[in-house]
């Protein structure tokens, strides 16, 4: 279980508790579920890398604690 | 090791707090445990203890705190990071308590303010609802570290792996060496030798052996058979081996077999080896056998036909829409594609029993649609050709004319005897027949026809055909009896009558409608009398007087006898009422006025001059019709002059030319004879008598303005005046320029400045009466003393 920080820099941080085998996908729900918006809406990003919903975190090498910059689309 | 122990109580201990934390503390312990085993078994146990110390320090710590804030916590376990920074191990610890603290900050909301985040339970909550599994909360590698919380990595010790390797390989090395052994331990090696194969005693006594198995083997066989025999198993024995038999394959399972060639790829004589047809492992469908040859011709000639490049579609092709055998075909659209979206379909054939194919049916339905195409009918039509102007023998042979029978028109013969009372009307008609003039048809009979009905005037005029004639015209029954007295009948045949019947229906036509325009003329020739009337006896009153022994001439006869007869007069055709008009006219005049004999013999000249003249001239009009009339007859006759002469105008180039009318004389309309005549071609000299005058010729040009002009302009002015253009814009402007300039430096005075300071100066003085005048402004500001300042 890893903790994924999510920041919008707009006001938006969320601290999301997921595994490591869950997709990005599973992680925007989540997301979403804590931001009150969709989760098709959400863009998770690190710099220009745009993360892609069937890849799991643990693919992408999110660890815990990591900082993923949050866009809406 | 105790140690451990006590570490994993201690930590299961802890994680009572959280329950979680547990989990953790489970898996930890294990591979912490191995790697004190080979690392730090010295500083293990010293390790360890410290830790314990430490931690429960920390855990007091932390107890102490209770639900704290996370920084609190991070700070405690940062704090204890920094403490024991070498020692791997104790990672795990703190990344429990990191757990723990984690754990601890998640239940409650946050001091950082803006990071929110949800426990462990509720985020399992919103999991399950969304579907996926809960968290795995004992599963945390923590080995990377994060980017806030860097941590060493595992020391990778070379040493122990390449014992390891070695250690592998030399077991993997043992085993096969142990396997090959195995297999090869069967194998007899050259050094080995069975006994029996020197000694010649032991060989005998091998084959005898083996001899002695044959036999009991054989026996035994027997036995067995006789023992089937007995029991009656011996039947199905063999049925079991005659199944063997029967199942070899043979000819007969060929049959129900698809071939995929067409039957006519096949020729008499030869042999093709048919296999089967690849097709997939899993693919339950039927098996096709095919010849590999065929397939690569008519893949090649596929290929060929596709490379050929042929429109897929042709627009104006005539497709019919009935196949050979006389079937509808059916319509489709894109064709072309069928291929491609539904797949090829080969010919095929089916092998019949006992495996052959002789395609039979495939030979019937060709024969059928031979057979159908030669019944077949073309709608394409017969091609035109050219038409023969004669009459082929075929033809000929339908022309001939049927011998009818002739049937005898016998009109019962009124018994009338031919009298000459009868006779006498007949005898009037032909008195003054024209037997063909040209006049006949014409005006003539219809006037005659009006005059009927005014006086009584000779019956009309007949036409040839008598039997017309004496038909009734009003008549409209067919074929009417003809009136008593005309001849007879003939016997004709039924043709000739029936020609009869259409010329005499067509001339009935003409007749009527030439009555109808009688009828219509009649009513207004009936008008015109009438006036005519009037006017005749006017002029009868007017011309009573000089009837009397004079010969009368009137200024429009006789001006129309000068005029000459009018040739073409009424030929055109169109003149039906004039003519009858002027007949009628004639008419009159001559029963009117017997005795005017001018008119008559006019008119009589006029018809019989109209009769005999043959024209080339135009008509001419006749002038007492107006002025109209008049002049048209003098411009015919060339008496008036309209051809417009010909006078260019120039247009007046920039006011160069005053003269707006200026007309360029054309040196060639002098042509007519007279003008040219005064034209002098001759030699001509000077004047004797001014012999010594010599004129001082001095021609002077000037400009507008009234400028006397130099050579030079002169010639410029006559330049543009010649061709009609003066110069352009520039020009113009630097030339007005220049004369300005002229005019200025003329006005200019000699004994003063441009500007006249001169004048101003006097004036000045005569101002100031004083012979001088100062020149500055003030008498102040010109002081000595103030310019040395």
């Amino acid at each position: 279980m890893i903790e994924v920080v999510c920041n919008d820099r707009l006001g938006e941080k969320v601290r999301v508790k997921c595994n490591t085998d869950d997709t990005i996908g599973d992680l925007k729900k989540l997301i979403a579920a804590q931001t009150g918006t969709r989760w098709n809406k959400i863009v998770l990003k690190k710099w220009y890398t745009i993360f892609k919903d069937h890849v799991s975190l643990g693919d992408y090498e999110i660890h815990d604690g990591m900082n993923l910059e949050l866009y809406y689309q | 090791m105790g140690s451990s122990k006590k570490h994993r109580g201690e930590k299961e201990a802890a994680g009572t707090t959280a329950a979680a934390g547990t989990g953790g503390a489970t898996e930890q312990p294990p591979r912490h445990r191995e790697h004190k085993k080979h690392k730090h078994r010295s500083g293990g146990s010293g390790g360890s203890g410290g830790e314990r110390r430490k931690r429960s320090r920390e855990r007091g710590g932390e107890r102490g705190s209770g639900r704290r804030g996370a920084e609190a916590e991070a700070r405690s376990s940062t704090h204890g990071r920094e403490r024991s920074q070498a020692e791997p191990s104790e990672r795990r610890v703190k990344r429990e308590k990191r757990d723990d603290g984690y754990e601890a900050a998640a239940s409650s909301k946050t001091s950082s303010g803006d990071a929110s985040s949800l426990s462990i339970e509720e985020t399992n909550k919103l999991r399950a609802k969304l579907g996926l599994k809960p968290l795995e909360v004992n599963a945390i590698k923590k080995e990377a570290g994060t980017k806030e919380e860097p941590v060493t990595a595992d020391v990778i010790n070379p040493m122990a792996l390449r014992q390891r390797e070695e250690l592998r390989e030399k077991l993997a090395a043992a085993k096969e060496k142990r396997l090959l052994n195995q297999k090869l331990g069967k194998i007899k090696t050259l050094g080995e030798d069975d006994p029996w194969l020197d000694d010649t005693a032991a060989w005998i006594e091998r084959s005898r052996q083996l001899q002695k198995e044959k036999d009991l083997a054989e026996k035994r066989a027997k036995l067995l058979e006789e023992m089937d025999q007995e029991f009656g198993v011996s039947t199905l024995v063999e049925e079991e081996f005659g199944q063997r038999r029967q199942d070899l394959y043979s000819a007969r399972d060929l049959q129900g077999l698809t071939v995929e060639h067409a039957i006519d790829s096949f020729r008499e004589g030869e042999t093709m080896i048919l296999t089967l047809k690849d097709k997939g492992v899993l693919q339950e469908e039927e098996d096709v056998l095919v010849n590999v040859n065929l397939v690569d011709k008519e893949r090649a000639e596929k290929n060929v036909e596709l490379r050929k490049k042929k429109p897929d579609y042709l627009p104006y092709a005539e497709d019919e829409s009935v196949d050979d055998l006389a079937q509808q075909k059916p319509r489709s659209i894109l064709s072309k594609y069928d291929e491609e979206l539904e797949g090829e379909r080969p010919h095929s054939f089916r092998l019949e029993q006992g495996g052959t194919a002789d395609g039979l049916r495939e030979r019937e339905l060709e024969e059928i649609r031979a057979k159908l195409r030669l019944q077949a009918q073309s709608l394409s039509t017969v091609g035109p050709r050219l038409a023969s102007e004669y009459l082929t023998p075929e033809e000929m042979v339908t022309f001939k004319k049927t011998k009818r029978r002739v049937k005898k028109i016998r009109k019962k013969e009124k018994e009338v005897v031919v009298r000459a009372d009868d006779l006498l009307p007949l005898g009037d008609q032909t008195q003054d027949g024209d037997f063909g003039s040209r006049l006949r048809g014409r005006g003539r009979r219809r006037v005659s026809e009006v005059e009927e009905e005014k006086e009584p005037v000779p019956q009309p005029l007949p036409s040839d055909d008598t039997r017309v004639e004496n038909m009734d015209i009003s008549d409209e029954e067919e074929g009417g009896a003809p009136p008593p007295g005309s001849p007879q009948v003939l016997e004709e045949d039924e043709a000739e009558l029936e020609l009869q019947k259409q010329l005499e229906k067509g001339r009935r036509l003409r007749q009527l409608q030439q009555l109808q325009q009688l009828r219509d003329s009649g009513e207004k020739v009936v008008e015109i009398v009438k006036k005519l009337e009037s006017r005749q006896r006017g002029w009868e009153e007017d011309e009573d007087p000089e009837r009397k022994g004079a010969i009368v001439f009137n200024a429009t006869s006789e001006f129309c006898r000068t005029l000459g007869e009018i040739p073409t007069y009424g030929l055109a055709g169109n003149r039906e009422e004039q003519e009858e008009l002027m007949d009628f006219e004639r008419d009159e005049e001559r029963s009117a006025n017997g005795g005017s004999e001018s008119d008559g013999e006019e008119n009589i000249g006029w018809s019989t001059f109209s009769a005999s003249s043959t024209t080339i001239l135009d008509e001419e009009p006749i002038v007492n019709r107006g002025l109209a009339a008049a002049l048209l007859l003098c411009q015919n006759k060339g008496l008036l002059e309209t051809t417009v002469q010909k006078v260019a105008r120039v247009k007046a180039p920039n006011k160069s030319l005053p003269s707006a009318v200026y007309c360029i004389e054309d040196k060639m309309a002098i042509d007519d004879k007279y003008s040219r005549r005064e034209e002098y071609r001759g030699f001509t000299q000077d004047f004797k008598e001014k012999d010594g005058y010599k004129p001082d010729v001095k021609i002077e040009y000037v400009d507008e303005t009234g400028r006397k002009l130099t050579p030079k302009e002169a010639f410029r002015q006559l330049s543009h005046r010649f061709h009609g253009k003066g110069s352009g814009k520039m020009k113009t402007e630097r030339r007005m320029k220049k004369l300005d300039e002229e005019a200025l430096l003329k006005k200019m005075s000699s004994s003063d400045t441009p500007l006249g300071t001169v004048a101003l100066l006097q004036e000045k003085q005569k101002a100031q009466k004083t012979p001088y005048i100062v020149l500055s402004g003030s008498g102040k500001s010109m002081n000595a003393n103030t310019i040395t300042k």
